[in-house]
Parts: C-alpha cells; sequence; structure tokens
C-alpha cells in the first residue's frame, strides 16, 4: 500500500528525514518509535503533505502512486489520514459541522452519496459510540477548550468518520489515560481490515499493547536503524534508546543517497 | 466671522432650521460647529480616515420614504420596533404591541420631556463635529426608558434606513437615547440600514442604572456607498452591565466612536467590536473605556477581517483614573488580512493612573494560521474552503453570543457570503 523509498526532507536548512525506507502492506500494523528529535513526527507530516517540510530526495508511493504529486487535501481524500499529536482548536465552527463537511468532501470525491444534516447525525451517533464520546462535544467549536485527551478522542472520531485507508497516528497516547488509550486503542483496532494500515508513532509500548504491531521501527537521527517484532519495543521500555544511539554512532552510516 | 473656507461642513444640513426640543444643547452645538472646517488627517483621531470622497458630494436632508422593510423584520421583535426612514419617523412600519407597561419605546420627538437627559453624555467639547451637528438638527429618533426591575423579554429593535433620494446623496441623522432604570435589564438592536449614497450621522447615549444590564446589539449593514460616522455615548452606574457588540459590514466608509463611563463602583462593560471588510472599504473604531472609580471592570474584544484593499482602523483607550484602584480591565484587537493590499491599523492603548490594578493588551495582525490550514486541509478540505472556513470561523465566533437567534442566523449568513463559504450554511 505505502512504499518510502530512501525519503529525505528537510524544515528549512534542517535535514530532518536522512533516508527512510519502509514498506507497509495492506492488514498491516507498524509502529514508528525513537527518541525526541529522531525524525517520527515529520515521517507522518512529510506523508500528510505538511508545507513546511521540503522533500529532498527519495519517492513514496501509495497504492502505486506517487504520493508527492497529491496536494495534502487530495491525499486526505485518497484515504490517507494523519492523527495529529497537537490538534489545532478552531473556534467558531462546530465540531459536527465541520466532521460533516469532511465526510462529505470525501464521499463526493469517491462518487458516493453526501450526507445530510439528518443522516449524519445518525451516522455520527454510531461513531461517537465507539470512541465514547459524550454527544455535548459535537456541539461545541471544534477542539476548542478541549482537554488533552479528548482532542485525542476528537481525532480518533474523524478517523472513524473518515474511514481511511492508511492512518498515520501521531502519539496518540501523550495526553491519555489508561482507560481513554484502551478505548481508542480498541476503536482503532476495529477499523483495522485486511485493506487497511496502520502507523503508529509513540515514544512507549504502552499503546502497542492493545493495538498489536506487525513490525516496530526504530528511528534515529532521521534513519530507521532497528526493525523487529513487540519484542523490540519491549526491550526499549527495558533498556531506554540510548544503547540504540551509541550502537548506531559507532560504524559510521556507509550508505548516501 | 472666520475666513472663508474652502468647502465647509455639510452646508446644506446645516443650514435647516432648527428643529423643535432640546434647544440649549442645539444651540451649544451649533455654537461648536461655527468656523467649524472639515477634520483633517493632519489630527490625530482622523489620521487614518481620510474624508476626503465624503467631502467631495452634496448632501440633502433625507425626507420620509416609502421603503420595504421585509427583510429587516425580526420575529422576535415583531411587536417591539421603532423604524425611522432618513431620520424619520415610519410610524407605519413600527409596532410596538408587544411591550409590559410602563415600558417606553418611542418617537423622541413625541417626547422631548422625558429625554431631558439627551445630550449630557454625548460630545463634550466638541470634538466629533458630526455628533455636534447630529445634536444641532436631528428631526427625531428613538427614546427607550426600561422602568426599574423590568427585565424585558423580547428584545427591542430600532432600524435606521437610509434612502438616497433619486440621483441625490441623502443625509440622515438618527438619533437614540435609552435609559435602563435601576435593576431593569433588557436586549436592544440598533441596527442600520440603507441603499445608494447616503451618509448617516448617528449619537447614541445610553444610562445603565444601578444594578441594571443592557445587552446592546448595534449592526450597521448599510450599502457599500454608503458614509456611516456614529458616536456612542454611554454612562454605567453602580453594580450595572453594560455589554455592547459593534457589528459593521457596510459602509464604503464607516466610523465607530463608543465612549463608555464606569461611573459608579462595581460597574462593567463588554465592549466588543466586528468589521468584516472587502474592496476599498474603510472601517474605523475609536473607542474609550474610562475607568474613574474604583472596582469596575472591562472587556473588549474587537475583530477585523480585512480583504482587498480594504482598511480598518483601530484605535482603543483605556483609560484608568487615579481613583479607580481594583480596576480589571482586558483589551484585544485581533485582524485579519486576506489580501496583500488590505490593511489593518491596530493601537491599543491602556492610560493608567492607578497603582492597584488588573489591566492587559495585545494586538495580533496576520494572516491565517498555516498550521490551522494544514489541519483542515488534512482532512480533505481543498485549500480555498479551508480558508473560507478559516475566515468563517474568525468572524463567527463574535457573532455566537448574539441572543436573538433570527439577528445570529442573519448575520452568520452575510459572513458566510462575504468570506465565499455560502456553501458551508450548515455550519450556522
Amino acid at each position: 500500500m505505502l512504499s518510502i523509498r530512501n525519503l529525505t526532507a528537510r524544515i528549512g536548512e534542517n535535514e530532518v528525514l536522512k533516508g527512510i525506507d519502509l514498506e507497509v502492506k495492506a492488514g498491516e500494523v507498524h509502529a514508528i518509535m525513537g527518541p525526541n528529535g529522531s525524525g517520527k513526527s515529520t515521517l507522518g507530516k512529510v506523508l500528510a503533505g505538511h508545507p513546511a517540510y521540503e522533500v529532498t530526495g527519495g519517492e513514496v508511493l501509495f497504492d502505486g502512486r506517487n504520493l508527492f504529486e497529491l496536494s495534502a487535501d487530495e491525499r486526505a481524500r485518497a484515504g490517507i489520514f494523519l492523527g495529529f499529536q497537537h490538534p489545532i482548536e478552531v473556534p467558531g465552527v462546530s465540531n459536527a459541522s465541520f466532521l460533516r463537511l469532511a465526510y462529505n468532501k470525501k464521499a463526493e470525491a469517491a462518487g458516493r452519496d453526501e450526507l445530510d444534516p439528518l443522516e449524519f447525525d445518525d451516522f455520527i451517533q454510531e461513531k461517537i459510540r465507539l470512541v465514547k464520546m459524550d454527544g455535548s462535544f459535537l456541539d461545541r467549536s471544534l477542539n476548542e477548550g478541549f482537554s488533552g485527551g479528548e482532542k485525542k478522542r476528537n481525532e480518533i472520531l474523524q478517523m472513524c468518520v473518515l474511514d481511511p485507508r492508511l492512518s498515520i497516528l501521531d502519539e496518540l497516547d501523550s495526553g491519555l489515560d489508561i482507560d481513554a488509550l484502551r478505548v481508542l486503542g480498541e476503536a482503532v483496532t476495529a477499523l483495522m481490515g485486511p485493506d487497511r494500515a496502520l502507523m503508529i508513532i509513540t515514544h512507549f509500548p504502552r499503546i502497542l499493547e492493545t493495538i498489536r504491531p506487525d513490525q516496530v521501527h526504530v528511528l534515529s537521527a532521521g534513519r530507521i536503524v532497528r526493525t523487529g517484532g513487540m519484542e523490540l519495543a519491549l526491550e526499549l521500555e527495558e533498556r531506554g534508546y540510548d544503547w540504540l544511539k551509541a550502537e548506531v554512532q559507532a560504524p559510521a552510516p556507509a550508505m548516501r543517497a | 466671522m472666520a475666513a472663508v473656507m474652502e468647502r465647509p461642513l455639510l452646508p446644506a444640513i446645516l443650514a435647516q432650521p432648527r428643529p423643535a426640543g432640546w434647544g440649549p444643547r442645539r444651540r451649544q452645538a451649533e455654537t461648536a460647529l461655527e468656523g467649524q472646517d472639515w477634520p483633517g488627517t493632519g489630527q490625530e483621531t482622523w489620521k487614518y480616515t481620510d474624508l476626503a470622497a465624503l467631502k467631495a458630494l452634496d448632501f440633502t436632508p433625507g425626507a420620509l420614504a416609502a421603503v420595504d422593510i421585509a427583510a429587516g423584520i425580526l420575529p422576535e421583535a415583531r411587536g417591539s420596533r421603532l423604524v425611522f426612514v432618513n431620520g424619520r419617523y415610519d410610524s407605519h412600519h413600527s409596532n410596538t404591541s408587544n411591550l409590559p407597561a410602563g415600558v417606553r419605546l418611542l418617537n423622541l420627538a413625541s417626547a422631548s420631556e422625558l429625554a431631558h437627559e439627551l445630550g449630557t453624555l454625548a460630545t463634550p467639547g466638541g470634538t466629533d463635529p458630526f455628533a455636534e451637528l447630529n445634536t444641532a438638527r436631528f428631526q427625531d429618533g428613538a427614546l427607550v426608558i426600561i422602568p426599574k426591575g423590568i427585565h424585558l423579554e423580547a428584545p427591542l429593535h430600532v432600524l435606521f434606513i437610509s434612502d438616497q433620494d433619486g440621483g441625490q446623496p441623502t443625509c440622515s441623522l438618527p438619533r437614540l437615547f435609552v435609559v435602563l432604570e435601576r435593576n431593569a435589564s433588557a436586549t436592544l438592536i440598533e441596527e442600520y440600514q440603507g441603499k445608494g449614497r447616503t451618509l448617516t450621522c448617528a449619537v447614541t447615549e445610553v444610562i445603565v442604572r444601578e444594578n441594571a444590564s443592557l445587552n446592546h446589539e448595534r449592526i450597521q449593514r448599510e450599502s457599500a456607498e454608503a458614509f456611516h460616522l456614529s458616536s456612542l455615548a454611554a454612562r454605567v452606574e453602580r453594580d450595572g452591565q453594560y455589554s455592547c457588540r459593534t457589528i459593521a459590514f457596510g459602509g464604503r466608509l464607516s466610523r465607530s466612536t463608543p465612549q463608555v463611563t464606569l461611573a459608579q463602583e462595581g460597574a462593567s462593560v463588554i465592549l466588543d467590536g466586528l468589521a468584516l471588510l472587502g474592496e476599498a472599504q474603510l472601517a474605523d473604531t475609536h473607542s474609550f473605556i474610562d475607568h474613574t472609580v474604583p472596582h469596575c471592570t472591562s472587556r473588549q474584544a474587537h475583530k477585523t477581517i480585512a480583504d482587498d484593499k480594504s482598511l480598518a482602523v483601530f484605535n482603543g483607550i483605556i483609560y484608568v483614573r487615579k481613583d479607580a484602584q481594583g480596576t480589571d480591565a482586558q483589551q484585544q484587537c485581533r485582524g485579519l488580512l486576506l489580501s496583500p493590499q488590505a490593511r489593518v491599523d491596530a493601537k491599543p492603548q491602556l492610560e493608567i493612573y492607578a497603582d492597584d490594578v488588573k489591566c492587559a493588551h495585545g494586538a495580533a495582525i496576520g494572516q491565517l494560521d498555516p498550521e490551522a490550514m494544514f489541519y483542515l486541509e488534512s482532512r480533505g478540505l481543498a485549500p480555498a474552503l479551508a480558508r473560507n472556513l478559516l475566515t468563517y470561523a474568525f468572524a463567527s465566533d463574535l457573532l455566537a453570543g448574539i441572543p436573538v437567534p433570527s439577528l445570529k442566523r442573519q448575520l452568520r449568513q452575510t459572513v458566510l457570503a462575504r468570506t465565499n463559504a455560502e456553501h458551508l450554511e450548515t455550519l450556522t
């Protein structure tokens, strides 16, 4: 579904991704772990099309299409979803209206019928049960005054509404208590299927106990330095990242794009 | 006699005979206007607001004309509405059938004895010649008196319509005088609509007495060719609450100069403003909040959206006098620029002469937040749609508190249309 080949990217003068190779197949869950500043969030933003990042090399194919030929909104309508680490507050736009607008734009692009407000209300009630959100959050302005946890819940609600093929969740676990993490982890898992894929960007393995990854990748200084299974995540929990950094720095990187 | 002026201030208006009532105040205003020239950009308070286009036109006094007010009717105020056309009372379109006993909502000319305080608040010192002109020559206007302890459910709607007289630009001088007696509360909508090339010089005076509460919505949606110069003077007494929101959509040039005096302890004011500008529109707000005594509160939020070649001016002074200890004042001005040629000149100002106060102010002028744009685009909204939605949201936020549903809906529709977001109508 997603092929990342020798991807390099920078923000300003700062090269953040220094040659990422990653293959995500339909039906798979990939965890992207790594210390602060390793490029995890950048990878998510580059895939979603954040304008502040410049892709300087490599390629990304999504269902065989060159991802970089699509703008951020086209990528979203094509089925890529980025769950933000820090969702943006938009005072003045109700959450429900925004969700319906986003849903209908995607439906329009896919040639499906748009939902009127009544139809959408039925649809959304089912989704808010899935993420156990209080219905009053639908009437509030988008993310305005939401706690960190409620914002994350709202991200997963948006994911449920948009039903993306590839979801990239950037630190879903930050700001969530254990119960909320379990609820959202279960909701995310329920959305998985043979033609869906997930990338979970996280510091901590805890979230991976609910959303079991097929592969765990460790990013350090803009490169994937280790790939393994769940045991790698558990090893990181035990030993931290420092040993990896030391190990990676020892042999000078041989590859150069 | 002063030297012959190149072009005196609105001679045809001042040349009208002095209308009946308020003789001393009118004479005072006439004196202030003697030898009065047009304000120029050399003056600090008119620095950004050039009146050249206004000076170039000849205005004649407007007459009562037949107008269609269907679009201006608010169902909530069906029986509590006064209508004025070109400053003249329109009894046919006014309807005051739904008012509790004792509440006065009538035209000033018929009740001058009830408004002896008129003119005592506005324009001290003759700093605003257009307000003086109003005092000298206004024909009629609205009088609102809410007696002690009355809590008015239905909103009061005072609608001032300006209508160009054939090919001739028309000037009107609307006047509004409002008193809330002790423990009274009400919602008042002061609205300006119009067609064609018109000049409106409006003066509103408001007195909120002890423990009374007034929610005052001031809506200016005159034509794109209109000139609108309005002044507001309000006095809030002990524990009184005055909440005032000024919305400027129309007008080629509009200026609003609200002055609020917190006159007794515990008084509070919320003074909000929204201007939505396009093409070559200019909207100017010069506000003055005067903390004269201890323990008063003021909150001011002013927002502007400037598109095309429009210009917004905001100059807000919060004045805290020496005796006004325990003052709590906040002022915030935000401007959104939608085009490289649009401009917002913002000057928030705190002048504090007391030492035990809590005051804060800030101004932020800029473009749409790129992170917010990306957030919406990452949900599948095309850039143009995301931009329109964020623009709408910026303005809509300030309309959220309007307590009259039909008015709120109308204003949101206008914002939707003006931000090219009509297709988002379900957002309202």
